[in-house]
């Protein structure tokens, strides 16, 4: 209820009046100045008991003290309100409303004069608490509290200002602090493990987030946080480096993901991790394909020393594409894992194991069996891609095999251009043998390759697709007669083949017609362009009617050349070798290589025998009248001597080739955009240009750069540039 | 009107910041029962009057912030203007009421209104409002006018 009394004696406020407000303005300030030195007298009244400790003291009196200030400041509203208002506004005086000034009062009569004790009271508390012991958590939170509200300043009274608990407390506490964990981690690392201390760490820093959550200000929290990251992580890194290795031997994930968490704190601290990790990753790599080398070089000796022969397999001294993509991508796949659990995809350790992965794919004992031969690896790889592509691949080899594991190593190539052209070559073989095992595979494998690197790195092998398809619509303009004959008309450009002059084979009189069709229909359709028949490649199945009486006749399959031979002996029976010869065409090296499987394979009989009259004018050779064999499916073609090493190097020449020609487009484009160059940028920009594709030697772009200074496409200028020309 | 009492809800009461603080110095654990509070410098018949508009807007939310602009510039509302049209006597007590009780909202509208009787009049029509006699001489009075010159709405 409230009462309301008219009295005759209360003073009325009204304006217009002056005398009336002078005296209450007088009053308030003779209010005031009584009510500050009553603060005063109670403040320097207080006295501890002699039992206490001061902290005690210090926060029993202040909790008191603040709500009774906070009646008081309800009381002296109106002349907070009024006079205060007015005094501040008006005067520079140091004139606070009631609350800040019992606030100032007890700073300057009570927190001034005991700050020293207070602090290190607080700190011994503090530290206690680190050491385990029990203390009474409230002192601690009311004691720095109360540093905040003390941080009163003269104009900006509303606002929290932290000076005196900046410069009073946190300074201190954050340099204890400092020297009570570098204390701390000395000894602890003096009497135990890392790994004891990396769990140590973790507690430690826990504790301390909850105190400061508990009783810091925010101001604090980043500080601590940083003496913390210094004392406990960043002085002791080395000591983790020593036990990272040993870590990573025994594979103890959760240690390593521990010590990974406390050094991510310190950024600056993970890349030496980082390196110590690819090193590692790089030796345990070497490691692992050491072994498989010499695993299959020991397996090479054995089969060798018990006299198989194994002229099928991969040239030798090879080791098996298989085992080594597998070996290369189990590596990579621990890695990643540990990567995956132990650094939580970390990019500092994504980049290290990218590197790392880069560094073995390309440099180790089998990619470079010598340090100047081009790397192996992309050879590896297509031949990896090959084996499991090609349909007469068994089965049960290939079924762990996939595309999925070719992309893991691809991207690690610096080679790319030249994995393209082992990929590619082998892709030709497969095309043209159709021994393609799926279609939908070879696409998957070429839109894969199209994703991770360019449209453009593909195109050649999609054209060669586009050309098998054209090819079969092509069969259809044949006459009935040839209907089994299936020409490929391929791109001279996309497909690794090359037209041999010595392989100018003359056609039999039998088949011209439908070659000749073929030519006409082509050329009708596409005028201009130029056919020409490569007959190194191909195959024919040739039905003998060679049996005895009543067996179903052989079947050959034989290479063009042989076809041409057995189709001259339909005329004759015997023919002279230079006859023979004659009506074939080819050189004489490639004729002999096609003949030697029918003289070996006793269809045709050679007089004299022996090999050193293989190739003499006058050495006759007769078909035999009936053919003895166990089979009645004969390959000749398997084995012709092939010239498997002219063909690497072949490749190896063409992959030259291409780069020089990439060099050298790269620098006109450049220069074309750029008008002038310094060597230095022209030259990175070059490199950079490439890196999708292989890694450029800056010997090869110097190279690329004369020729064009010499073709006139630039010119030198100023010793250290160069100039477009158009 | 001497001694007299006024029961009301704490609600209508608190409007006063003055009352409010008291309610919850004395009763820090809420208030248990009722108690009675003296304003002795508040005539009865005022008392009312401020009662009345406590009562009226012991609902209404008032902006608490303390920008000084906003609430100049923010009109009267229509209910205190209505509220508001008693005898200047009473208006100067209402006024006067609310800054010892300091209950700002309604300081702030007796203020405005005064205002309004202010604005856009002339000297002499404010000294009949006001009832304020003239004791500048007619040269002193000249002087100002004046001085002041470039003011006047020509």
């Amino acid at each position: 209820m409230l009462g309301s009394r008219q009295q005759d004696t209360g003073s009325r406020i009204s304006g217009g009046n002056k005398a009336v407000e002078s005296a209450y303005l007088l009053n308030g300030g003779e209010m005031y100045v009584c009510l500050s030195q009553y603060l005063r007298h109670f403040v320097e009244k207080l006295t501890q008991k002699p039992d206490e400790q001061f902290l005690e003291f210090y926060v029993k009196k202040w909790s008191r003290y603040t709500i009774g200030v906070g009646y008081l400041n309800n009381v002296f509203d109106y002349m907070n309100r009024y006079w205060v208002q007015k005094e501040r506004n008006d005067t520079q005086n140091k004139i606070y409303e009631v609350n800040t000034l019992a606030l100032v009062q007890w700073k300057y009569y009570m927190f001034d004069t005991h700050s020293t004790i207070l602090i290190q009271e607080i700190l011994k508390e503090i530290e206690k608490q680190r050491n385990n012991e029990v203390v009474d958590t409230y002192l601690i939170s009311a004691a720095i509290k109360s540093l905040v509200h003390l941080g009163v300043e003269q104009n900006e009274t509303k606002k929290p200002n932290l000076h005196v608990y900046v410069n009073m407390f946190e300074q201190v506490f954050l340099s204890k602090t400092k020297d009570y964990y570098m204390r701390e981690s000395q000894n602890f690392l003096s009497q135990y493990t890392v790994v004891d201390y990396l769990r140590k760490c973790e507690t430690r820093f826990a504790e301390e987030i909850s105190r400061s959550n508990n009783y810091l200000e925010d101001h604090t929290k980043k500080l601590l946080v940083d003496v913390l990251n210094e004392a406990l992580i960043e002085d002791h890194a080395a000591e983790m480096y020593s036990q990272f290795i040993p870590l990573l031997e025994r594979n103890e994930i959760e240690h390593i993901l521990r010590m990974y968490k406390l050094l991510s704190r310190v950024k600056s601290t993970l890349p030496p991790l980082a390196l110590q990790f690819e090193d590692y990753l790089k030796s345990q790599a070497l490691q692992a394909l050491e072994n498989i080398k010499k695993a299959e070089q020991e397996a090479a000796n054995s089969t060798t020393t018990t006299g198989g022969t194994s002229s099928r397999k991969a040239p030798t001294g090879m080791v098996p594409p298989k085992v080594y993509i597998h070996t290369l991508i189990e590596i990579y796949v621990h890695f990643n894992d540990i990567l995956n659990r132990a650094f939580n995809k970390d990019p500092v350790f994504v980049k290290a194991l990218d590197n790392a992965c880069r560094y073995f794919v390309n440099n180790n004992p089998i990619a470079l069996p010598t340090p100047r031969s081009p790397c192996k690896t992309p050879d590896y790889l297509a031949r990896y891609a090959d084996a499991y592509l090609k349909s007469n691949s068994k089965e049960a080899e290939v079924v762990d095999m996939n595309a999925n594991n070719l992309m893991i190593i691809f991207p690690f190539l610096e080679d790319k251009d030249a994995f393209e052209e082992h990929y590619r070559r082998l892709l030709a073989k497969r095309l043209i043998n159709s021994n393609c095992k799926s279609e939908e595979a070879e696409e998957q494998i070429i839109q894969k390759l199209q994703t991770a690197n360019s449209l453009e790195y593909t195109s050649k092998m999609t054209k060669m697709f586009s050309d098998m398809k054209a090819s079969a619509e092509l069969k259809y303009y044949n006459g009935d007669d040839f209907k089994e004959f299936t020409p490929l008309i391929l791109a001279q450009s996309m497909w690794p083949f090359k037209h041999v002059p010595d392989y100018s084979l003359k056609l039999a009189p039998e088949l011209q017609e439908g070659f000749l069709n073929i030519e006409s229909v082509y050329q009708n359709r596409h005028t201009g362009r130029e056919l020409k028949w490569l007959w190194n490649h191909g195959r024919a199945e040739v039905k003998a009617n060679l049996s005895r009486k009543g067996k179903a006749p052989f079947i050959f399959t034989v290479s063009n050349v042989q076809l041409m031979i057995l189709l001259a002996f339909n005329k004759k029976k015997t023919y002279t070798y230079d006859q023979l010869r004659d009506i074939i065409g080819v050189a004489p090296y490639i004729f002999d290589a096609h003949l030697t499987p029918f003289i070996k394979g006793k269809l045709l009989e050679q007089k004299p025998i022996g090999s050193e009259n293989l190739n003499a004018p006058d050495t006759t050779y007769t078909i035999v009248d009936e053919y003895k064999s166990k089979k009645a499916r004969v390959n000749f073609v398997s084995s012709i001597k092939t010239e498997q090493r002219v063909e690497e190097e072949e490749t190896n020449k063409v992959i030259d080739e291409a780069r020089k020609d990439y060099l050298s487009a790269s620098i006109v484009r450049t220069m074309k955009a750029r008008k002038q160059m310094k060597h230095k940028d022209l030259i990175n920009e070059v490199i950079q240009q490439s890196v999708s594709r292989f890694r450029a030697k800056i010997s090869d772009v110097k190279h690329a750069i004369d020729y064009l200074i010499e073709k006139e496409y630039i010119k030198r200028i100023n010793n250290d540039a160069y100039e477009y020309l158009a | 009107m001497n001694g007299e009492r006024f029961p009301v809800e704490p609600k209508v009461a608190e409007k006063s910041v003055l009352i409010k603080n008291m309610i919850r110095d004395l009763n820090p654990d809420g208030l248990q029962e009722d108690f009675e509070i003296p304003t002795p410098n508040v005539r009865a018949n005022v008392m009312n009057k401020v009662l009345e508009w406590c009562t009226h807007h012991k609902d209404t939310a008032f902006s608490e912030d303390d920008d000084d602009d906003a609430r100049r510039a923010s009109p009267v509302d229509e209910w205190d203007k209505n509220f508001l049209k008693v005898d200047q006597e009473m208006l100067y007590e209402i006024i006067t009421a609310a800054n010892y009780l300091n209950i700002r909202p309604l300081l702030d509208s007796g203020c405005k209104v005064v205002a309004e009787m202010i604005r856009n009049k002339s000297p002499v029509e404010l000294r009949r409002v006001f009832n304020i006699v003239n004791d500048f001489t007619p040269e002193e009075e000249l002087a100002l006018k004046k001085e002041n010159e470039w003011a006047e709405d020509r």
